[in-house]
């Protein structure tokens, strides 16, 4: 999948970079993710914690989302890899 | 009812909606959307996901009858994207390979399995093959399990129909007086292999659900309608007689038919259309190591058109079966391009070749082969054709630089997200 915005920076996935996606694997606590939000394909940190679950961008200038429960969350895949541009 | 532990089961798996639900797995927004999926030139309906069903869209309709309403109704309408259609029917038939050892891809979306001996709960090998599916390509599976595929088409269509069943049926579960029920509910002509003429003429012998063919004389049902009718009664009993096709014979009929993006009036143009289609067409059937007997090429006027109609055809048999582009090509020219009519409108045009056999089969010497036909000029065109974008090399008017003006509308099509790195899925960060 190709990456639209500069949400995750600081995880090292910038702006027009491509990131594998294994649609096979369940998501964990702390994996990258591609989440259906609101019919779009978004991707996101997966913060699991006691008050709920986070959808968290690595990037302070954008704000996390938080999801009541990890049932709700359509989770499309995990991202596994990113080929950065330079 | 069956006798579980000694009869081989059989699961039929497809892909609900397959082709809506495609454009589906990479667009979460067309999620519980009405969708449905246009011919080749954005012509007619051919898939409906069951939203769109649901609306009453029949199959088959021009989308220009169509369009008026579909903003009021929220219906979308893609273009169809047989490539990223292919390369999804590819990954869920590698899945299910590993479900079962004896597997046939019966068509781009579904295949027969055998299920295992060895699987202890066959309803829960469906529900896992249907969540393995659905969570490795995002496409929803019905499964029906029964002891003979016709049996396992109709639990399949249970499987689907019955909202409980949740998409996996395993007809053994049914005791015989339930299973006699369902069989009595389930209308002739929805058996797998009976069709709609044939459904008359077991209405006009009061047969009419699949229970009273079941119970027919199987015996005298063959002296009428021949051994096909009477598998397909032993079949509804439960007894196995339609066996796997594991290794599909290679495909004995190709056909390259499309229609054009605006109407095409001269013979001129008919014989440009002709040298690309046999280029795609000899090049499929070069790829499966065939030759053809006899090439059939048509063409039509618009039926819904008010002026008026023309449908020239022409057949052709050659002496001995051919592979050879030039042959094909220079056959065809010579022979349809004088039936055609100028100034008719034609709107569609095909080639079909028939009677394939392997390439060695025929390898009868033919002392009249004319020096080009040794030079292998259509595998030559076949290894070229691919490195550069659309169709560039080819035979006399085949080889435009840019396709011409009547080649494929497809205005609605969706990414091929899986096999073009250009079309990638985006995903927002934002």
């Amino acid at each position: 999948m190709r990456v639209s915005g500069e949400s995750m920076l600081q995880a090292g996935i910038s702006d027009g970079d491509e990131v594998i996606v294994d649609r096979s694997k369940s998501p964990q606590h702390g994996d990258i993710i591609i989440a259906e939000l609101d019919g779009e394909l978004t991707v996101k940190r997966l913060v699991i914690t006691a008050r709920g679950v986070i959808l968290h961008a690595e990037n302070p200038h954008y704000p996390d989302i938080v999801v009541p429960e990890l049932s709700t969350l359509s989770v499309w895949g995990v991202v596994t890899m990113c080929l950065h541009h330079v | 009812m069956f006798n579980q532990s000694m009869s081989k089961q059989i699961a039929l798996v497809d892909v609900n909606s397959f082709f809506a639900s495609c454009e589906r797995a990479f667009h979460p927004a067309l999620k519980n959307v009405p969708v449905v999926v246009l011919s080749n030139n954005d012509g007619c309906v051919v898939a409906r996901s069951s939203e769109a069903k649901a609306l009453g869209v029949p199959m088959g309709i021009p989308w220009f009858k169509l369009e008026g309403q579909a903003k009021t109704w929220g219906l979308v309408a893609r273009s169809s994207n047989y490539e990223l259609y292919g390369d999804l029917s590819w990954r869920v038939m590698e899945l299910l390979s590993r479900y079962s050892s004896g597997i046939e891809v019966y068509s781009i979306d579904e295949s027969f399995l055998e299920v295992p001996r060895a699987v202890p709960d066959r309803n829960a090998w469906g529900i896992d093959i249907k969540a393995a599916v659905h969570q490795s390509t995002g496409l929803p599976v019905s499964v029906g399990i029964a002891p003979s595929k016709t049996l396992a088409k109709l639990a399949n269509h249970g499987a689907k129909k019955k909202p409980h069943l949740q998409g996996v049926c395993d007809i053994n579960r049914y005791p015989p007086e339930h299973l006699s029920q369902i069989l009595a509910a389930t209308p002739v002509t929805g058996i797998w292999g009976v069709a709609g003429r044939l459904g008359k003429r077991l209405a006009a012998m009061n047969i009419h659900s699949a229970l009273d063919l079941r119970d027919s004389d199987e015996r005298r049902m063959r002296k009428k309608f021949g051994v096909t009718m009477q598998r397909t009664i032993l079949e509804l009993r439960g007894v196995s007689c339609i066996p796997l096709e594991e290794e599909r014979t290679t495909k004995n009929q190709l056909i390259h038919s499309r229609s054009f993006s605006h109407p095409v009036t001269t013979a001129r143009e008919i014989e440009q259309v002709i040298g690309i289609y046999i280029q795609k067409i000899g090049a499929r059937l070069r790829a499966q190591g065939s030759v053809a007997k006899t090439m059939t090429v048509w063409a039509g006027t618009s039926p819904f058109s008010e002026g008026e109609s023309h449908h020239p055809s022409v057949r052709i048999n050659f002496e001995v079966p051919t592979d050879n582009q030039i042959q094909l090509v220079k056959a065809a020219h010579s022979a349809f391009l004088p039936l055609v009519q100028h100034g008719m409108r034609y709107v569609r045009l095909g080639v079909v070749l028939t009677g394939l056999l392997p390439k060695t089969a025929g390898a009868v010497l033919d002392i009249f082969e004319t020096s080009t036909d040794k030079k292998n000029i259509g595998l030559l065109l076949d290894s070229l054709t691919p490195k550069v974008e659309g169709v560039p090399i080819g035979l006399g008017r085949a080889g435009m630089k840019k396709p011409p003006g009547w080649s494929m509308r497809r205005g609605m099509l969706s990414p091929r997200a899986t096999t073009h790195w250009e079309e990638l899925i985006t995903v927002k960060a934002n």
